[in-house]
C-alpha cells in the first residue's frame, strides 16, 4: 500500500530553491504564499552549514487536523493530509499546531484579514474532480492522479528531496547512508522532520541497513 | 385551561427559537466534507501518463514506484 512521504537529505540540499519555483509555478501558488520553503541553518559556518526543504510533511498523526474547528481537513488512502477549502475559516488554528510552520494565509487586506488556508497537496490537488479546472484553481495540479510525483521532488537537482511511497524513499536515502558509512565519511542519517511527522516524539528515524547488504552501495 | 396556553405559548417560542438555530440544507450540504475521487481513478486532462490503467490501484502504484526510481542515482547509473 502506498504511503506517501516527503524526505529532505540535509546532506545533498544546496540551497538552489528550486523545489520552490517549481512548486509556486506548476501550482500557480499566489504570491505571499510559500507552500513549501529552504530553511538554512549554522549559517556561514563552515562545515555546519545545512538547508533543509521545508513543506508540509502530511504527519500520520496531525495535528493541524486535531485543531481544526471545521474539521475541514481529511486523509486519503495514500496517507495525504488534504483539506476542503470550502470548509476552511481562515482561523490559523492549524498555523499554530503545525511544527512545520506549513498552513499559509494570504493577507488580503487591512486588520489581518486573511484568506483560507492554503499549503502543499503533495500535488494530489482536492475534493473537486481530478484534474479539473476548480481544482486547479483552488488546490494547483493534481500530479498524482496523472501518474506522477510531486514536482518539487521530480525537480531537485541533486534529488536531496525524495517524495514517494515510505518504502521506496527510505530505501534509496538508507542507500545513500550506507555509501557515504562505507566511504568513510558522516553518515548524516537524520532524516530531517521524520520522527515528528511519522511517529511522535522519540520515534526513531529510518535505519541505515548495513553496507554489505546494499547491491550497489560503493 | 389558562395555563395550557401559556404552556403552548411556551412550546411554540422554544420551537421558533430551535427552527432559527438550524441551517438550510444548501448551506449545510456546502459545509460537509465531500468524497475525494482516489488519485488511482487518473484525471481527465490529458497530461496522463501512459504506462498505468486508470482505476487500476496495483498498476497506478507500480508506475509511481518505477518513476520513484528515478530519484535514486544508484539504480539509474548501473
Amino acid at each position: 500500500m502506498a504511503r506517501m512521504k516527503f524526505i529532505c537529505d540535509t546532506e545533498r540540499c544546496i540551497e538552489c530553491n528550486g523545489c520552490v519555483t517549481a512548486c509556486k509555478n506548476e501550482n500557480e501558488v499566489p504570491w505571499g504564499v510559500n507552500r513549501r520553503r529552504v530553511v538554512t541553518v549554522n549559517d556561514g559556518i563552515i562545515g555546519q552549514e545545512k538547508s533543509v526543504s521545508v513543506s508540509c510533511m502530511h504527519c500520520t498523526d496531525a495535528p493541524c487536523m486535531a485543531v481544526c474547528p471545521v474539521d475541514c481537513f481529511y486523509r486519503t488512502d495514500e496517507g495525504v493530509v488534504l483539506h476542503d477549502k470550502d470548509i476552511c475559516i481562515g482561523c490559523g488554528y492549524c498555523s499554530l499546531a503545525c511544527p512545520f510552520g506549513a498552513p499559509q494565509f494570504l493577507s488580503k487586506g487591512a486588520f489581518g484579514v486573511r484568506s483560507k488556508m492554503d499549503k502543499c497537496t503533495f500535488c494530489n490537488g482536492g475534493p473537486e474532480e481530478n484534474g479539473s479546472v476548480e481544482e486547479f484553481e483552488k488546490y494547483g495540479r493534481n500530479r498524482l492522479s496523472e501518474g506522477k510525483l510531486p514536482l518539487c521532488a521530480e525537480m531537485c537537482s541533486t534529488k536531496a528531496l525524495i517524495a514517494g511511497d515510505s518504502e521506496v524513499i527510505t530505501s534509496i536515502f538508507t542507500n545513500r547512508v550506507t555509501t557515504r558509512e562505507k566511504n568513510g565519511h558522516y553518515p548524516g542519517s537524520e532524516a530531517f522532520g521524520w520522527s515528528t511527522a511519522y511517529g511522535g516524539p522519540g520515534t526513531p528515524g529510518p535505519t541505515p541497513t548495513p553496507g554489505a547488504q546494499v547491491p550497489g552501495a560503493k | 385551561m389558562k395555563c395550557n396556553f401559556k404552556l403552548l405559548g411556551l412550546c411554540l417560542a422554544a420551537l421558533t427559537l430551535l427552527l432559527a438555530c438550524s441551517e438550510p440544507p444548501e448551506i449545510a450540504a456546502k459545509a460537509s466534507k465531500r468524497p475525494d475521487m482516489a488519485p488511482y481513478m487518473g484525471a481527465n486532462d490529458g497530461f496522463m501518463t501512459k504506462d498505468w490503467t486508470p482505476g487500476n490501484r496495483e498498476s497506478w502504484i507500480d508506475a509511481l514506484n518505477k518513476r520513484n526510481e528515478n530519484q535514486n542515482e544508484y539504480a539509474r547509473l548501473k
